[in-house]
């Protein structure tokens, strides 16, 4: 098939879909958008098991404890921090620092510093249940901050204090029960010493250390003082998992009752003395500069960040953040626009994907046997184009950051996924050395990887700098579409070749997109981005010859990290591919997948779980399912979906999932995540683009993004299964991939039109 | 002077009449716990209860609401014993958190005067949008709350 045929093919399986979803955008009871045709509805309510729920109601409410005045005092906290392991407490009352990681105050209360940022994946009890499990105090006494910048907090899976790549768990957890185990043993030292007995025979329980022959005691609180004085141990024995009283429990998020009393700090609620509000408006063409700014209004000052300018209201009633919005759109500010930005198009860049399919330099990702000749000699051969489009991550907080610089320091409050990126951003911005910087970590309202971006960092020291003031710089919300580091948009070909008997002999998938790794100069020319081949290799299927190959993109729109970066965009094309060559061999769809797994006991398990949980195989008329299967992180998941028609009126009804990430932490939150991954795989599937013209992009607030809302959803049945012995998974990203080609092949299965590219339903 | 009541407290603004009601709260009085999320009325992270009645208070002004009084997350209750509070944290209801207080104060609608909801009125009232996806948590949540 040339590249010319292949184009149209695209563009008229668009029309297609178009046509298709026309009779059934009747207006429906619930609708709250009648302008917008509905796909799907709610058909019942999901049955949370109470008895997983029955425990958190008795938990401690954290109410002695302002987490307000905590954060913002924080700032002072975390740079004593900085000193060392021990020292910050010397005096006074405590709490006292056991190590970096925890302070134990004298009514035994302990906080324990989260290395990982906590932006909604319930971070603060898993890696902290893990620290408690080891020190051995029961989970009512735990409460749970940002982690410093701080070098024992780099992630060991990334070489950096970040929270990313579903990472946190998987490169902690050894290290966290360490932590755990030194800090006891610092208690326990401690304890003997004052009880007259040798620490060996100490045990720590239930945050006491107690003489295990006798049964005498002490509590942590009354030895805090003293342990927080003693050398740490290099190392402490650590217990069995056999053991193990908080890890794999369900225990209560930390920080919940500040979420639902509105006193979580976030980004843009932090108050720093003498703080004035800003916002950007950055040139809507990506690329572009200023060329010149206007006065701003009275009432306002405007600085030149050279991409846009910020503008900050002045002190007085009027010092709001509406008013530095209002300032900014009434600046005149002229734009410098680059060359070239004609070819920045949606459609344009678009059909050079569809022309660098045949004539781009391919990178070979994975090679095995011989695809040619197996393809040469295939009974049947399918090729298949999927396409998908930009996205951007549309995070509910957007962007901002508060900075404060002087001529000699800089501090900033940010909500971000890579403090010491956010560092390094502020001391290049400022042009102070990386110690003059002090970095205070605040909770995220969301950050699907818009937050690991530094951007929003940049030009809140600017602005600070350039004012002399301490200013919390904000993204409007059409900022945060307008200049987002989007996922990148990509042209998927599978050539699947089949036997006779309708297995596959051989299996050529060619992933052609932007590239995340390049734009920001992580890679040269010629070089693989592996985040951009990721989900289309080390599949788990057994195809006797494969070749996956990657066409980087030249299109300039900036391109980004969003949740599970490369497997959502590959896990379309290859699983909806997988799909299209069960068709054509006539064989049901899981059957397929199985007969490709021989041996694989876990990938088998799970799908025959989310088989079995979504109902597959049991399709009456009118009903219709869809599967996939995804790997990533570390993760096994597989997904059904179920969808109904009734009276030209298509619903998704029920998501079945089955997830194996090795070793469970925390069985809610882990449920919680890949809830989160299942919504925003549906909103993203069905209706998510970001579409440019001539750079600038084309969509800029929610009102023409849509979002699923409660009305939309379906009903969700998630099951977690656990491998002993497997390396632990991650499981922040893993319920997004299979989404959008589990709807595809349900769409397929129901009304037998295959649809080929995302977003699925364009509204 | 224009006058502004929120949690029981009157409070003389001097602000720009144009102020929308959510930057008065937020920037002006410092109570922080009502979002912004999209300045259009949309997203729904900014509603806060105007006269005992949700409302998105992005887009209103103290002109729009003749001396309402205004219930903000931190007027539900001094101490999560709010129902639908204590529903949230049983259920551990938010992931990132950012729209529930919003979320709380929308479906205090819900279970005003006894009502016991159905799943069809849940729906239609909660219409916010959730980015973390917690809506199915939300739904069991005002269930609870509501005693259904």
């Amino acid at each position: 098939m040339g590249a010319e045929r292949q184009k149209e093919d695209f563009f008229f399986e668009k029309k297609k879909q178009k046509d298709y979803i026309e009779p059934i955008g009747a207006e429906e009871e619930g609708m709250t958008r009648p302008t917008r045709p509905l796909i799907l509805l709610s058909a019942a309510r999901r049955n949370i098991s109470k008895s997983l729920f029955a425990s958190f109601s008795s938990e401690k409410e954290d109410s002695s404890f302002s987490r307000r005045t905590f954060l913002i005092t924080g700032a002072a906290a975390c740079g004593g921090l900085l000193i060392g392991l021990r020292g910050a407490h010397a005096a006074g009352k405590g709490p006292y620092q056991i190590t970096v990681w925890l302070t134990v105050g004298t009514d035994g209360a302990v906080t324990i510093f989260c290395p990982s940022q906590e932006m909604g994946q319930g971070i603060y009890s898993g890696l902290a249940q893990i620290v408690a499990e080891e020190l051995r105090t029961p989970w009512t006494t735990v409460q749970v901050a940002a982690g410093p910048l701080e070098s024992v907090f780099v992630n060991p899976l990334l070489g950096a204090q970040m929270t990313a790549a579903s990472s946190s768990v998987r490169g902690f957890f050894s290290v966290c029960l360490e932590a755990g185990a030194i800090a006891r043993q610092m208690l326990i030292e401690a304890g003997a010493k004052a009880m007259g007995v040798k620490a060996k025979q100490c045990i720590a329980e239930n945050g006491m250390v107690v003489v295990q022959a006798t049964g005498q005691s002490i509590s942590f609180g009354a030895v805090a003082r003293a342990a927080s004085r003693r050398t740490p141990p290099k190392s402490a024995k650590l217990y069995s998992a056999n053991g193990y009283v908080l890890v794999g429990q369900s225990v209560a998020r930390p920080e919940i009752p500040s979420k639902v009393n509105g006193t979580a700090i976030y980004g843009t609620d932090v108050v720093v003395p003498g703080m004035q509000y800003g916002a950007v408006l950055l040139c809507p063409t990506r690329g572009g500069t200023v060329a010149s700014v206007g006065s701003p209004p009275s009432g306002s000052q405007v600085v030149n960040l050279g991409v846009g300018i910020a503008a900050v209201a002045n002190t007085g009633p009027n010092c709001t953040t509406w008013a530095a919005m209002q300032a900014a759109l009434q600046t005149k500010v002229t734009w410098n626009i680059p060359q070239g930005v004609d070819t920045e198009t949606s459609k344009d860049i678009l059909a050079e994907a569809i022309t660098l399919l045949t004539t781009g330099t391919a990178i070979v990702a994975e090679s095995v046997g011989d695809v040619q000749s197996a393809q040469a000699g295939a009974a049947k051969v399918l090729t298949l184009i999927y396409i998908l489009p930009y996205l951007p991550h549309a995070t509910l907080e957007t962007p901002n950051c508060t900075a404060s610089v002087t001529a000699t320091s800089c501090e900033i409050w940010a909500p971000t996924q890579a403090p010491a990126a956010a560092q390094a951003a502020a001391a290049a911005a400022s042009g102070l050395p990386l110690s003059a910087v002090t970095v205070n970590c605040v909770q995220m309202g969301g950050g699907l990887g818009r937050k690991l971006e530094t951007d929003y960092v940049t030009y809140a020291v600017q602005t600070s700098q350039a004012l002399g003031v301490p200013v919390q710089l904000v993204f409007p919300r059409e900022q945060d579409f307008l200049q987002d580091q989007y996922r990148p948009m990509a042209v998927c070909q599978v050539t699947v070749g089949l036997e006779k008997n309708g297995s596959v002999v051989s299996w050529d998938f060619r992933n052609v997109s932007p590239s995340i790794l390049y734009q920001r100069g992580l890679i040269q020319d010629g070089q693989l981005d592996t985040q951009a081949t990721e989900g289309a290799t080390d599949l788990p299927y057994a195809f006797p010859n494969l070749l996956v190959d990657w066409v980087r993109h030249p299109a300039a729109i900036p391109v980004g990290f969003w949740r599970s970066v490369g497997n959502s965009i590959n896990a379309f094309a290859v699983e909806c591919a997988i799909d299209e060559a069960a068709k054509a061999a006539k064989t049901d769809a899981l059957a397929y997948r199985l007969a490709m797994l021989a041996g694989n006991a876990r990938a088998i398990a799970v799908l025959n779980t989310a088989a079995a949980v979504g109902g597959w195989g049991t399709n009456q008329p009118g009903v219709a399912r869809g599967l996939a299967y995804c790997e990533s992180f570390g993760s096994l998941a597989a997904v059904v979906v179920t969808i109904t028609e009734s009276d030209n009126v298509i619903q998704l009804v029920n998501v079945a999932c089955a997830v194996d990430c090795g070793m469970v932490i925390n069985p809610n939150t882990a449920t919680q995540q890949i809830e989160g991954g299942i919504t925003q795989g549906l909103g993203s599937a069905l209706w998510g683009q970001m579409q440019f013209k001539n750079a600038v992009a084309q969509t800029s607030n929610f009102d023409a993004y849509r979002m699923p809302l409660m009305a939309d959803m379906p009903t969700i049945d998630i099951t977690l299964l656990q491998t002993p012995g497997a390396a632990i998974g991650g499981l922040g990203e893993v319920g997004v991939p299979c989404l959008a080609p589990a709807l595809a092949n349900a769409w397929a299965a129901l009304t037998g039109k295959r649809l080929r590219t995302l977003p699925l339903f364009p509204t | 002077m224009a006058s502004l009541t929120v949690n029981g407290e009157t409070y003389e603004i001097q602000s720009d009449p144009s102020t929308p009601i959510l930057w008065l709260i937020r920037d002006v009085i410092g109570l922080k716990g009502t979002k912004y999320g999209c300045g259009i009325a949309v997203c729904g992270a900014c509603t806060v209860l105007v006269g005992g009645v949700p409302q998105r208070s992005c887009e209103i002004t103290i002109a729009d609401i003749n001396g309402a009084a205004i219930t903000t997350i931190e007027g539900l209750s001094s101490d999560n014993s709010n129902p639908l509070q204590q529903a949230w944290i049983a259920y551990q209801v938010p992931q990132c958190g950012f729209c529930q207080p919003a979320q709380i104060l929308r479906a205090t609608q819900l279970i005003t005067n006894g009502n016991v909801p159905t799943d069809e009125e849940i729906n239609v009232t909660m219409n916010n949008i959730c980015v973390c996806g917690t809506y199915s948590r939300m739904r069991a949540a005002i269930h609870a709350a509501a005693g259904g």
